[in-house]
């Protein structure tokens, strides 16, 4: 008989471990609280460093599941330890008996109306990085053609008052790709981000850095003050200018805001049934932070992706593998008698 | 008024009634007595006059004003009566303790009055002079003295009933105390604070005093006369002892009890007893503490009774170890010159000023805190020359009209980081139909209330004076506000005279009642957030209360008005970190949501901010919710 596996969260964690999981012979229960499969991956049109697709990424990952049983729209209703397997009662009904459980909750977009300073939710042009995206794969222009646009790195990360000292990784590279990506589209448009410091730590993300700047998009060092509106309701950016020293003030018809990472909700909401420990930034607490990355405290229990803090894309795929590998491990040694 | 009724009535003294015991007016039990009240005199004059000297010239010729204008001469009088021997304040607030107060001091008071008015009328001879013994005699009237049998009066029994009356009355306060010490939760306090030596020694001869005038005037009741007290006790240990050789000892006993009262007083706490008089004067006058040892502030810290009371009302008690930065150790350690704590605990203060505004005594001790930051901040580290030239652009809000408008907006750095606010105030404004200017729509500077909230004073100044030239040119008649961080220093500092300084909810109170916005009511629960600048700072409480009842049911909170607790993000703190500020927004918002309102609402961009980010129902800033229920009439 096959051993069940729950996997919690359809986002890239969840499809890849469940594919991974499914060819070392498991029976995955996978269960995604949206609509579709994919998590943010499926909300997202381009992804750095390549520019690569990310329906494209997605759809080999979904290529994978074919046996997988996936309920979408699902939470779980309730979860506990029964000797030493997990019982989950989802919200559609079913009970799920499974002997080991993945969480791949994932993370939340940082909610950006919390810096009311930036006006998000308060002037129409003020969108975050998730809503640009969302616009690039819906091809919807901004109307009237844009004369400059601003992108505000580090929005609810690395930022104590908003509850979250944490880097959230990805932001970095997202805004300097949107930012080529916005200046592609509107070549005479002045493209500004303003950063703290720039994280271009991966594999040809410091191309992509010099890509921005060579076709002129323009970094400022320094954080933004205040959003205000202007009369012909454009947006008066002040903010600071760390190298030179000085308020900078730039009028601007859009503003981006590169929303971080927060640990996901939902996802909290289960480790709170059991009892699953978090670190002081919310994000779950793995068993240790350098040998058992994978293994909650919990045994059965995994973890995979960004649910254990911000990760990148490729991290969050090499992470939900070796996640495969160690419950593999995990039912060999506990419920496969020798 | 009794007094004279009674020599009226019995007008002849006759001689034969009250005969000295002792011919020479002297016995050497007295000398503690003497001794201690010696001493605590001239450490009074010394301390007043020290008092005096550091005050500023213009503070002194302000007091001495203040004494011989008949309304704040008035008003020291009556605030004396009610603050010192009625305790009204304590009274108001926890009806035991205040009993326990009043009946202490006012009690005592009335012994000391009756025994002198006794003496002036039996025995005056002894009132006229030291070598009469005019020091001791009215204390230990009954001592030297020996009622006549043959001639006992009405009067005398009187005055023994009343005597007899009064020291039960403090006996009683006493009894409460003593309980009080144990268990203080009784009485109303979560914690108190540990007394230190001299607390000690001048607390347990305070509550031997009364105890051991009972008993001593009680061993003489057969000679001098008592009453249903005294009488009684003469007559129980009579029977016991058989003779009076226990007369003496006690005598001296209470004796001793006074004197040390009076040598440990200036090192203890009671020491408010004879300061807060002197604070009363001072804070009629309208005096400012300017330094933060010396002169008002030194009244300040001597009228401190450290009871303890701004313990359990300081917002940072949400962590038990945080209960060492309330005002009553500041003070403590402020009366033993110890730096390190008073910075650290100067530093650390919300400067909410919660705990001034339930201070029994009214020991204004942030005031103290904000002059202590002067000591160490006030160094103006940049140019701010700059400021001098500089002339805003205002936005008009209506373009096409003359700039005759009247109304000047500030909104202040928080406001311009809280931009639903801003909206909300010009929407407001022009549904009213008002005329507005924005003073800092594009530019602005600061108002300096942060910078003297830290310290900053000279800074502070800078920044005033450049505000207040651009308010003057302006022409406007009112400046409005929506910060009430901005609203105190402008009231407190600017001098705008001919300028009414209003904040958003004044004005729309003010709209309101002149039917110029008209508002639609709904049927949904809200609770009200006092801002500490607004409330405790400004004094305004009422006004946001009836423009939201024109709106919505309010409900109460569980700490509001001049208890209201503070959301934790007040800039008035130097040194509190955000995990601490988390917490106490926590309290904030459980304060609040006592009785399940559906919204909460603030006047204060950095409240909102605060509540906003910890509450679990909708956040609304007044002028926001206000917007939501305009009416086109």
């Amino acid at each position: 008989m096959k051993n069940n596996i729950l996997v919690i969260g359809g986002g890239a964690a969840g499809l890849e471990a469940a594919a991974n999981l499914e060819r070392l012979g498991y029976n995955i229960i996978l269960i995604e609280r949206d609509k579709q499969l994919g998590g943010h991956l499926a909300k997202w049109d381009r992804l750095f460093p390549d520019g690569l697709p990310a329906q494209e990424v997605l759809d080999s990952l979904l290529d994978n599941i074919s046996n997988v049983k996936c309920f979408t729209e699902t939470d779980i209703q309730a979860i506990n330890i029964l000797d030493k397997s997990f019982n989950a009662i989802l919200s559609n009904g079913i009970t799920v008996l499974a002997d080991a459980v993945l969480m791949a909750s994932g993370f939340d977009i940082f909610p950006a109306a919390k810096k009311e300073e930036y006006g998000y939710g308060i002037y129409e042009n003020v969108i975050t990085n998730q809503d640009l995206e969302q616009m690039f794969k819906q091809q919807q222009s901004i109307s009237p053609i844009p004369r400059a646009i601003g992108f505000v790195h580090c929005v609810g990360s690395r930022d104590e008052k908003a509850g979250n000292p944490a880097c959230s990784k990805v932001c970095c590279a997202t805004a300097v790709k949107q930012a080529c990506e916005v200046k592609e589209l509107y070549p005479d448009a002045d493209v500004y981000c303003f950063y703290m410091d720039l994280r271009m730590f991966g594999r040809r993300y410091e191309d992509l850095y010099l890509k921005a700047q060579k076709s002129g998009v323009r970094f400022i060092r320094g954080r933004v003050s205040e959003v205000a509106q202007t009369a012909d309701n454009r947006l008066l950016v002040k903010a600071e200018d760390t190298l030179s020293s000085k308020p900078v003030r730039v009028n601007l018809d859009m503003l981006v805001l590169m929303a971080g990472m927060r640990p996901s909700e939902a996802g909290h909401k289960v480790g709170i049934q059991l009892n699953l420990t978090t670190e002081d930034d919310g994000f779950f607490s793995a068993k240790d932070g350098m040998l058992s990355l994978q293994k909650s405290k919990l045994p059965g229990l995994f973890y995979a992706g960004a649910c254990t803090g911000a990760k990148t894309l490729p991290d969050t795929l090499h992470e939900a593998r070796s996640a495969a590998m160690e419950i593999d491990r995990y039912i060999k040694e506990n419920f496969i008698k020798k | 008024m009794i007094t004279l009724l009674i020599s009226d009535t019995f007008k002849a003294v006759t001689p034969e009634e009250i005969i000295d015991r002792y011919p020479n007016s002297y016995n050497h039990f007295v000398l503690p007595f003497v001794i201690g009240i010696v001493f605590i005199i001239t450490y009074l004059l010394i301390g007043l006059i020290r008092i005096l000297y550091h005050l500023t010239p213009q503070d002194r010729k302000k007091l001495l004003k203040s004494l011989v204008t008949p309304k704040t001469a008035w008003k020291n009088i009556k605030d004396i009566v009610l603050d010192c021997l009625l305790h009204t304040k304590i009274w108001k607030r926890k009806p035991l303790l205040g009993y326990m107060h009043s009946s202490i001091a006012f009690g005592w008071f009335l012994l000391i009055v009756l025994g002198h008015i006794e003496l002036a009328l039996f025995a005056p001879r002894h009132l006229s002079s030291l070598s009469e013994g005019s020091l001791y005699y009215p204390i230990f009237y009954r001592f030297f003295i020996w009622i006549n049998p043959a001639h006992e009066t009405l009067r005398g029994a009187l005055f023994f009933f009343l005597m007899d009356f009064v020291l039960l009355y403090i006996l009683s306060g006493i009894a409460l105390a003593m309980f009080k010490r144990v268990r203080s939760i009784a009485l109303g306090m979560r914690h108190t604070t540990k007394p230190s030596l001299a607390d000690r020694v001048a607390l347990y001869s305070l509550w031997a005093i009364f105890p051991l005038r009972l008993l001593a005037e009680g061993f003489t009741a057969d000679l001098s006369g008592g009453s249903f007290l005294t009488t009684p006790v003469n007559m129980l240990f009579k029977t016991f002892f058989g003779n009076g050789l226990n007369f003496m000892p006690t005598w001296w006993l209470y004796s001793i009890c006074l004197g040390l009262f009076f040598v440990a007083m200036p090192f203890s706490r009671y020491m408010h007893i004879l300061t807060e008089p002197l604070l009363i004067l001072f804070r009629n006058a309208g005096l400012k503490v300017r330094k933060p040892r010396k002169g008002f502030a030194e009244a300040e810290i001597y009228a401190c009774s450290s009871c303890g009371l701004c313990i359990d009302a300081c917002p940072m008690n949400v962590q038990k170890k945080n209960l060492k930065y309330s005002s009553v150790y500041f003070i403590r350690f402020l009366r033993r010159h110890n730096t390190r704590k008073i910075t650290e605990i100067a530093n650390k203060c919300l400067m909410c000023g919660k705990c001034a505004a339930i201070c029994p005594v009214g020991v204004d001790s942030p005031a103290i805190r904000r002059a202590h930051r002067e000591t160490l901040n006030n160094k103006t580290d940049y140019d701010y020359s700059y400021l001098t030239n500089y002339s805003p652009q205002f936005a008009t809000h209506e373009q096409n009209t003359p700039t005759t408008s009247k109304i000047l907006y500030f909104a202040g750095c928080m406001s311009h980081l809280t931009p639903r606010i801003i909206k909300s105030v010009e929407t407001i404004l022009r549904a009213a139909k008002l005329d507005f200017e924005f003073m800092d729509k594009d530019k602005g500077i600061c108002c300096g209330r942060p910078l003297m909230l830290a310290g900053k004073t000279e800074a502070a100044l800078k920044t005033i004076e450049a505000n207040r030239r651009i308010i003057k040119e302006s022409g406007c008649h009112t400046l409005l506000v929506s910060c009430p961080i901005c609203l105190k220093v402008f009231k407190e500092e600017y001098k705008l005279s001919g300028i009414r300084i209003l904040h958003y909810t004044q004005l729309i109170n003010e709209l309101i009642k002149d039917s110029k916005l008209h508002l639609s009511k709904s049927d949904s629960t809200m609770v009200y957030h006092d801002p500490c600048e607004l409330g405790r700072g400004c004094g305004i409480y009422q006004e946001p209360r009836t423009v939201l009842n024109c709106i919505g049911v309010l409900k109460k909170a569980k700490k509001e008005r001049d208890e209201s607790v503070c959301c934790g993000y007040s800039l008035g703190s130097l040194t509190l970190d955000e995990k601490e500020r988390t917490k106490l927004a926590e309290s904030c918002v459980d304060s609040l949501l006592e009785e399940k309102p559906e919204s909460i609402i603030t006047a204060c961009p950095m409240c909102y901010r605060a509540i906003r980010s910890k509450a679990s129902v909708a956040v609304k800033d007044f002028a926001e919710a206000v917007c939501e229920h305009i009416a086109d009439k």
